[in-house]
């Protein structure tokens, strides 16, 4: 059947016709952009993290007795819920910390080298202040200088991340420049620090004892590959046990922290992935139904160019081929839908522009659905006999 | 009536005679829908005005009094300092006012000393935050004044847990090892969303257990466990001096709200502030440029930033989805209607007028209508429960009442009306002899 009598008999209906178009080019813009954030939200939450997220987990633990929330009562009381905790079959390392990498929130400060205040300045970082061996359960990797060690106590010496040690000293050596918040002694391998810092990537540790914990601190405990489930069932009641006037929040592992941190997103992206299949489902139902009653309506032309000697493949290839082309014309619109669709959403989130290659994809995603829901309607098309569909002729 | 019940009767066997089409119709346009409402749902809640018989007279205020030479931050900070709290206050034109900030402690009975004491949300606050937002008193009342005293007022669910009655004026609890006692128990009381505190896009979360005065609070070092920002704070950290240094530097955690009764007070207290700028600049303070902000209660969550924007996003998709769904949904009843026109030209040919046939068609919206409505709330239902176990902070919004179910009802039956209008037209007003031929 040639496109144009195609379109003939498309015009004679064209209420229907244009309800289809709109229809279908809703649906292609939405589809899309549902992708695009889909796949947003997947590159955010695999972007490489430098922590082995399965290894490590995180626990917020607060006083509930105010005595023992200043020195030197609490660094008494973290030694031994630490030492208690390094007793656990399957545990490397633990470490108390101010805040953990990957979460928001805890001290973020400005940083500069002191003689250079003006170029150097970033203005976000966050501080860990914690012990000895946050570089064991961290994983992270010396690149210049040295760790720190116990001897590094309440004095001013910093480590940075090898992305904040660049971007303040540029191509100088960082080991014994003095900033504002430390002496640099050490540079070590980038880690997803915060978020909404400067940068995902900076941070700078220092050795300075906790004070005043009215937001509770943390406990970071790294396992033994594959021993994580059996550490975990023990390690509240490991800290409760340590020290009873303790509120212990959940136990949660890294790659658990990391989800939650991009809740938002994957939720969004879920969502639209939901309402994309429902919407891919509601154009089949529309295909298969138009074409249904399409199909009852022209028992009479079809029988007649049965009569005439064609095919049933023929027959078939007429009535999907009517699908195709009002698919193809309704997503030709939606490609236009679908740029507009993405600049109102990029006013209210984040979302990337649309790759050339992506409507394409869809409408061949598309395509597919629709022949799947007009398949069986054209088989019944096909199967009339020429003298029942001309018997009234 | 009769007249109805045959029609409905009609429509029933005009449904039986073809269940396929028309379920799939009816599945369509409850889908689109469901998802609908279960957006509107959060979205009615999310900005809802929660206090409409004064909201009009609420504002939140706030002075770029932040230290620094920055010519181009015009933008005040979301938390003032106590200091702020003090100029803004005592202005003689407000009301009332009262500055807050949200922080957590834990508690038990003066009785019960052994036990593990539970964690309470405390609202840390000054006495006019009672009246502000109109909280209702079961017993007691609020303090009498804002000096620092050992005395809390409690929510109702507060005092069941801990006392297991609800008349517990008078009783002492500890909170973090300190004693206290309770001069009110509030009656049943949320706001939502809760304006009074949106920082952090907290403003779906429940109002708080405790409510602590403010002078005790920064007494005993309380901070906010939503923002506190330092602004060129030199402290040694010893808490010791906490106190006094929260009160005499840019420790910034509070918020700060006034009642303003009519148009002439805003006015008042905006030139209020004005002078006050102008004042702090004199005296070598107040070094960014002016940024004074009035933020009326309704407008809060827009200018503290914490309005949901994946809600907002799920929004406009989610009514583009109830687009297609409708025309898809009058794309197949126009279907239907077609392969039932013969019938309907043979009962005008019988002498049926086009009002008959127009409240037959009524009769079919009505049915539609009671059918999708059941639908649609049913996929709302699944559709929030979706959402909430997706989107964080969204749990609280999940209720209807009865205002918006009507709501619901009505926009039901104005789109199931709008899906059968264009092909209800068609077939009561098409040439009858064509059709009868066929």
């Amino acid at each position: 059947m040639s496109v144009h009598l195609i379109i003939k008999s498309l015009l004679r209906r064209k209420v229907v016709t244009a309800l289809l178009l709109l229809q279908l080019a809703v649906t292609l813009g939405l589809v899309v952009n549902a992708l695009l954030l889909a796949s947003a939200a997947k590159e955010l939450v695999e972007q490489p993290t430098g922590l082995a997220l399965e290894q490590i987990f995180t626990v917020r633990v607060k006083p509930t007795n105010t005595a023992m929330r200043v020195q030197p009562a609490l660094s008494e009381v973290v030694s031994r819920q630490l030492a208690a905790i390094r007793q656990i079959p399957g545990v490397a390392a633990a470490e108390f910390t101010n805040q953990i990498p990957l979460r928001q929130g805890g001290r973020n400060s400005n940083i500069f080298e002191i003689e250079r205040e003006d170029e150097s300045n970033v203005n976000s970082v966050p501080y860990y202040n914690t012990g000895g061996q946050i570089f064991l359960v961290l994983g992270v990797k010396l690149i210049v200088g040295r760790e720190l060690t116990d001897l590094d106590i309440g004095s001013e010496n910093i480590v940075l991340t090898e992305k904040l040690a660049k971007q303040l000293f540029l191509e100088q050596n960082p080991l014994g420049k003095v900033t504002n918040q430390g002496t640099v002694v050490g540079v070590v391998s980038d880690f997803f620090s915060q978020r909404y810092a400067s940068d995902p990537l900076f941070a700078a540790i220092n050795f300075v004892p906790l004070e005043g914990v009215d937001r509770g601190y943390h406990l970071l405990v790294r396992v033994e590959e594959g021993q994580s489930e059996a550490v975990r069932e023990q390690l509240t009641d490991v800290i409760r046990n340590a020290e009873p006037e303790m509120d212990i929040d959940t136990v949660m592992r890294m790659d658990e922290n990391r989800d939650d941190v991009f809740r938002s997103e994957i939720g969004l992206a879920t969502l639209l992935a939901v309402l994309s299949g429902l919407m891919l489902l509601v154009a089949m139902i529309s295909a298969y139904s138009h074409a249904h009653f399409h199909a009852l309506q022209m028992q009479k032309e079809v029988g007649i160019k049965r009569a005439l000697g064609a095919s049933k493949a023929r027959v078939l290839m007429d009535v999907l081929s009517e699908s195709w082309l009002t698919t193809a014309i309704g997503a030709g619109f939606g490609i236009l839908v679908c740029y507009g669709l993405n600049i109102s959403l990029a006013k209210v989130i984040s979302i990337p522009a649309v790759p050339v290659w992506l409507p394409l994809l869809t409408l061949v995603l598309l395509l597919l659905c629709v022949t799947l829901a007009t398949w069986y309607p054209a088989r019944i098309a096909t199967r009339i006999s020429p003298a029942t569909a001309t018997k009234t002729l | 009536m009769e007249a109805l019940l045959h029609n409905l009767k009609l429509s029933w066997y005009s449904i039986k005679r073809a269940p396929l089409p028309y379920a799939l119709t009816l599945l369509i346009l409850s889908l689109g829908l469901g998802t609908f409402f279960s957006n509107a749902t959060l979205y009615y809640w999310m900005n809802r005005d929660p206090i409409p018989q004064k909201s009009a007279t609420l504002f939140m205020a706030r002075i770029n009094s932040t230290p620094g030479d920055c010519t181009d931050c015009f933008d005040p900070p979301r938390v003032m300092s106590y200091m702020d709290m003090q100029k803004m206050s005592g202005s003689g034109i407000s009301s009332a006012e009262a500055a807050m900030f949200s922080s957590d402690a834990y508690a038990k009975t003066v009785e019960n000393q052994q036990a593990t004491p539970s964690k309470v949300e405390l609202r840390v606050t000054q006495r006019d935050f009672f009246k502000l937002f109109n909280v209702p008193f079961l017993h007691g009342e609020a303090w009498p004044d804002n000096k620092a005293r050992m005395e809390v007022v409690i929510s109702k669910n507060t005092a069941l847990k801990f006392f297991s009655r609800t008349d517990v004026v008078g009783q002492e609890m500890l909170i973090d090892d300190k004693l206290y006692k309770v001069i009110g128990v509030l009656n049943d009381w949320a706001m939502l969303p809760r304006l009074y505190d949106v920082n952090g896009r907290r403003s779906a979360e429940p109002a708080e257990d405790i409510y602590l005065p403010l002078e005790t609070a920064y007494d005993l070092a309380f901070q906010s466990n939503t923002q506190n920002r330092y602004f060129n704070v030199d402290w040694d950290g010893n808490m010791a001096n906490y106190p006094q240094m929260a009160r005499t530097n840019f420790v910034n955690q509070l918020q700060f709200w006034v009642q303003l009764d009519g148009p002439e007070k805003v006015q008042q207290y905006q030139q209020f502030l004005k002078n006050l700028v102008v004042d702090e600049k004199a005296a070598g303070r107040h070094t960014r440029p002016e940024g004074n902000k009035l933020d009326n209660i309704l407008d809060v969550q827009k200018a503290m930033q914490a309005t949901n924007d994946q809600l907002d996003a799920f929004a406009l998709v989610a009514s583009l989805f109830l687009l297609v769904c409708v025309v898809n949904a009058s794309h197949l009843s126009l279907n239907r209607y077609m392969a039932n026109q013969y019938e309907f030209s043979l009962r005008r040919a019988l002498g049926a007028s086009r009002w008959q046939l127009q409240s037959q068609i009524m009769a079919d919206v009505l049915l539609s209508s009671a059918l999708a409505f059941a639908a649609a709330l049913l996929f709302a239902q699944l559709g929030l429960w979706t959402i909430n176990s997706l989107l964080p902070s969204t749990a609280a919004l999940a209720n209807w009442d009865w205002q918006m179910l009507g709501v619901m009802a009505l926009f039901v039956l104005l789109i199931s009306y709008l899906v059968t209008l264009y092909p209800a037209l068609k077939t009561s007003f098409s040439p009858l002899n064509q059709q009868l031929k066929q």
